[in-house]
């Protein structure tokens, strides 16, 4: 479909500028919030009127706008890239500046209102944002499908890289915790009622997650020389039939592995409700026993683009050569359901990516990198 | 008139109005033009358009000219003077 070259992320973790997974980070009153950096070199003026999202989709894209620092581990361009295009998914942005517009409009009895808001309101303002600061005059989209808004975004960068060879295009996914989608998901049970620490989202039997949010960023195009990884498939599906989800991936593995490959990590969207726990136990238990499995939920958090976060791990995973023990479920050749990977070591060239949003949006992402995996032993 | 109470009003209305997280009340000079980088306070057109929603908020001022605008929004001195002799509230 695409390959990757580049990639930022801003998240929960120590991810921005340089990632260090080792140590992690745990959610603060349910909520795993972002690690905002300084942002250096955008703009103090247009910095000041960004929301959340608008920020950390910025800051985790300006890096890639410019030439990459020398020796870093999750590029492979030398040269500063011309981009072709600035696709972004997002599920929420600008919906804080909405309803504070609209509030305006309440409390001033639709009279003079400020403007600053506003013009900031829509879900485009990061893509928006990316291009003004860049003074970049191509294609710039943003595909707002919810739970799959990445997904759509990066079905969008693969088209487009297929019809313009040599171009590239800047791909995020990017939402925050704002307060409005925050309660309404709240009231809505998507999140624990009794607080629960990040570090225990999985063994907690409970309905709803944590909030999260973050913003991932990718340099793409069609080119293999020096890619970091390749996205070779997308499949997406609405249901809320954990049997159907899994004869999809059924389907999708049939389909589009080739003889003689196989699926090395399933890096899973389990995020601690137990209401969607069937949807990723009945796809698990269509793997082979000896594919590993890892989680990401508690890193990041729930949130609509979640997948953009698991595909940016991805990519760190297949560079960096080894993963975290905490993001470890299941480990081959052990007997043992609670193995998590102590001395165990994988080679690794295919990732599969299985997310699900609120159990009715559900996407498989496989990646595939070029160099060998492993495990490291646990400290 | 002891203007003195007016403008640091004015100053913090300022700050919060713009979200001008680094900047305090005393780091704004009474004389110190608002627009414009270097001695100025760095704000923009967006700006200007906000500290008119402001007056007309806070003081009940309308402006409705831009040449007006252009001569009242130059520095805190020449704001405080237009909200004396033009407030409504």
């Amino acid at each position: 479909m695409l390959h990757i070259h580049q990639t930022t992320c801003i998240s929960p973790q120590r991810t921005f500028p340089h990632p260090d997974l080792e140590e992690l980070h745990e959610s603060v009153n349910s909520r795993l919030s972002v690690i905002e950096p300084d942002y250096t070199g955008i703009p103090q003026n247009a910095l000041r009127r960004m929301a959340r999202s608008t920020r950390i989709g910025v800051g985790a894209a300006f890096p890639l706008l410019r030439r990459p620092e020398a020796g870093s581990s999750y590029s492979s361009v030398t040269s500063p890239p011309s981009i072709d295009g600035i696709i972004i998914g997002t599920a929420n942005a600008g919906m804080e500046e909405s309803i504070q517009f609209m509030k305006q409009i309440i409390d001033h009895e639709e009279g003079m209102l400020a403007p600053g808001v506003f013009v900031q309101s829509t879900p485009n303002t990061i893509a928006a944002q990316i291009s003004l600061l860049s003074r970049n005059r191509g294609y710039n989209t943003t595909h707002v499908h919810r739970g799959l808004a990445f997904e759509n975004a990066l079905l969008d960068a693969a088209m487009l890289v297929r019809e313009n060879p040599r171009h590239n295009y800047l791909l995020g996914g990017v939402d925050e915790i704002g307060a409005f989608n925050y309660n309404i998901d709240y009231l809505d049970g998507w999140y624990k009622k009794e607080a629960l620490s990040s570090k225990r989202l999985y063994e907690d039997n409970s309905a709803g997650s944590i909030a999260g949010e973050g913003a991932a960023l990718f340099l793409v195009n069609d080119r293999p020389e020096n890619a970091l990884a390749r996205v070779r498939a997308l499949a997406t599906l609405h249901s809320k039939d954990p049997a159907a989800v899994r004869d999809q991936l059924r389907h999708f593995i049939d389909t589009r592995l080739q003889a003689g490959e196989k699926i090395d990590l399933f890096l899973s969207g389990e995020n601690g409700d137990n209401r969607l726990l069937p949807f990723f136990l009945s796809c698990e238990d269509i793997l082979d026993r000896d594919i590993p499995i890892a989680r990401f939920k508690h890193m990041c958090g729930e949130y609509p683009t979640a997948s953009a976060f698991a595909v940016w791990l991805a990519c760190h995973l297949l560079q960096s050569q080894s993963i975290p023990p905490h993001i470890i479920k299941r480990m081959p050749g052990s007997t043992d359901p609670g193995n998590r990977g102590d001395k165990n070591t994988v080679a690794c060239r295919n990732i599969l990516i299985y997310n699900s949003h609120k159990g009715a949006q559900h996407s498989f992402i496989w990646i595939t990198g070029t160099h060998a995996l492993t495990t490291r032993p646990d400290r | 008139m002891e203007t003195a109470p007016l403008k640091e009003h004015l100053k913090k209305q300022i700050i919060a109005f713009l979200n001008l997280t680094s900047v305090k009340p005393e780091d704004i000079k009474d004389d110190q033009p608002l627009f414009g980088e270097g001695e100025g306070l760095g704000l923009d057109s967006i700006d200007s358009l906000e500290l008119i929603v402001l007056l007309n908020r806070e003081f009940g001022i309308v402006i409705q000219d831009p040449k007006e605008g252009r001569k009242v929004l130059v520095n805190i001195n020449t704001m405080v003077d237009y909200i004396e002799k033009h407030r409504t509230k």
